[in-house]
């Protein structure tokens, strides 16, 4: 018989205690989260389970691009306020730092029933859980004239990337005096400030190059959020140069011609030499293949994000019905902490904590002229429920202004490294 | 001298520990891992590395510095809207649990 040192001894301790503790990893089989988009939701999800499982829980992301181009502030570069390389993020972070295994492919359809999620390329991944957070597709026909091909002599720019790319060199090419027009989208939608510091951005663009421009926002709607703050902000900084006509006054966009340019309306038809139609949207195409959604978009379990049709699926950010937050960043990034905590509990048998939610919205109406709404939420057994909230107030000093635009700087750069590095 | 240098060595190191003790008993309630899931929703802003501008970097803070500051939003002495919010839903073990945490985070 071998001599146990009292080295020796320590060792076969550690290894025994390693063996109670972490069954699964003694024999081999991790159990398995793969999820589905690699933004706000689907990299914070995956982070958080892959670094606080500490290597108990197999987590592979599943997104089609290697670099990513983050919606929020996609309107700052639209502005000249950032540069187009630093809303682009890589997931180098993820798999060094967490050992998130990255797959850069399209998922293209998921069985719930097996646990499987089937890749563009024709492979599966396995799961225990399943996260989806593939985000929003646009619903093109919803603009009668609008269509996938007519998005590169209108760019919605409502996914990031090269759509915002165009827009900007859109809005910087328009002639002299010209007349651009913006069309937002219905409720809901992703980032519901977004077209209107679109907008001020716009605005922002036009006043340093293009003075005598005009913009004609074609609302669906009747009023808008921070509807207040900025109508103040776009009569301070933007005089005369805005007009915003809301569903009741102009009755309805009846059709819109890309050839001409021209949007017809019950009130006029109005003719633009640049413009951006933002179509209804709803949620990513991989969570209808899913069978998750309900209509338009997936209804969750508020108190885990988990998906009411499928226990073993979470549905985090813009494609879930996660009234009353709204579809933000700010929101999936919350949600994805809350669905991590419960994955790993359900996986591991870790501490499932009370779920809380929180968000805020940052937007840019001028230089150093920021503004912000938020609130935090708890989970009711039918909704995520608003506990307290805010809202930035119109007549506010500069000083404070400046202050809520640096904090915004200051939030970029803490969720882009919470959801990367 | 040997003798009187591990001496002294271990009262320095027993009144050390005491201090620790006493520090983490005037934590009431505070609990690491509790601390460690809410420090969740600090990160979305606060940069763990520090380099975000306008937010400041809250890991590694003491213990006392940063319950006086939550404590300063909580009361509205301390004025941002966000920070109020975020004060305003926590008790004091979700605040002892985040100052032990982020106090013994880099």
């Amino acid at each position: 018989m071998a001599k146990i040192t009292r080295r020796s001894f320590v060792g076969i301790m550690a290894a025994s205690t390693t063996a109670l503790s972490m069954p699964s990893i003694a024999f081999g089989a991790l159990p398995r989260v793969v999820v589905i988009g690699g933004g706000a939701g689907g990299a914070t999800a995956a982070k958080y389970i892959a670094k606080d499982s500490k290597g108990a829980v197999d987590v592979t992301l599943v997104e089609a691009s290697k670099r990513y181009y983050t919606c929020f502030f996609s309107n700052l570069y639209l502005g000249d306020f950032r540069n187009y390389g630093s809303i682009g993020h890589n997931y180098y972070g993820l798999a060094v730092n967490h050992g998130v295994n990255m797959v850069h492919e399209w998922a293209s359809s998921v069985n719930g029933a097996e646990k499987k999620v089937y890749l563009g390329s024709g492979a599966t991944v396995s799961y225990d859980k399943l996260v989806i957070s593939p985000g929003i597709d646009l619903k093109f026909n919803s603009v009668n004239g609008y269509s996938p091909e007519a998005q590169s002599i209108m760019p919605h720019a409502w996914k990031s990337g090269t759509q915002v790319q165009l827009l900007k060199n859109q809005v910087k090419g328009m002639k002299k005096g010209g007349t651009f027009v913006m069309v937002p989208p219905p409720n809901p939608y992703r980032c519901p400030p977004g077209p209107y510091e679109r907008i001020s951005m716009i605005a922002h663009q036009f006043k340093k190059t293009n003075p005598t421009a005009k913009i004609v926002v074609l609302d669906p709607k009747n009023k808008f959020s921070k509807q207040g703050l900025f109508m103040e902000g776009w009569q301070k900084h933007y005089p005369g140069m805005i007009e915003w006509i809301s569903a009741d006054t102009h009755g309805g966009i009846k059709k819109i011609n890309t050839s001409t340019m021209e949007f017809e309306t019950d009130l006029d038809t109005f003719k633009a030499d640049a413009a951006s139609v933002i179509p209804a949207q709803q949620a990513g195409r991989i969570a209808m293949n899913a069978g998750v959604n309900k209509g338009d978009w997936c209804p969750i379990v508020p108190a885990s994000m988990q998906s009411q049709a499928d226990e073993n699926i979470y549905v985090l950010g813009d494609a879930s019905i996660a009234k009353s937050m709204p579809k933000s960043g700010f929101s999936a990034n919350s949600q994805a902490k809350v669905a991590a905590n419960h994955i790993r509990g359900s996986l591991t048998g870790s501490k499932v904590f009370a779920p809380r939610f929180a968000n805020t919205c940052w937007s840019l109406v001028a230089t150093n002229d920021g503004i912000k709404v938020g609130a935090n939420y708890d989970a009711k057994p039918d909704k995520i429920n608003k506990t307290s909230g805010f809202i930035s107030k119109t007549g506010e000093d500069s000083n404070l202004r400046k202050a809520t635009y640096e904090e915004s700087i200051g939030w970029y750069s803490g969720i882009t490294s919470d959801m990367f590095s | 001298m040997k003798s009187k240098f591990v001496f002294f060595s271990i009262i320095i190191l027993l009144l050390f520990s005491n201090k620790i003790l006493a520090d983490d008993k005037a934590l009431a309630g505070a609990d690491f891992e509790y601390g460690q899931h809410l420090s969740g929703e600090c990160v979305t802003c606060h940069n763990s590395t520090g380099l975000g501008q306008g937010i400041p970097k809250i890991t590694g803070m003491n213990t006392a510095v940063f319950i006086k500051k939550i404590l300063a939003y909580k009361t509205k002495e301390k004025d941002n809207a966000v920070m109020q919010m975020v004060a305003d839903r926590l008790g004091e073990e979700e605040i002892n649990s985040l100052a032990l945490y982020l106090s013994k985070t880099k």
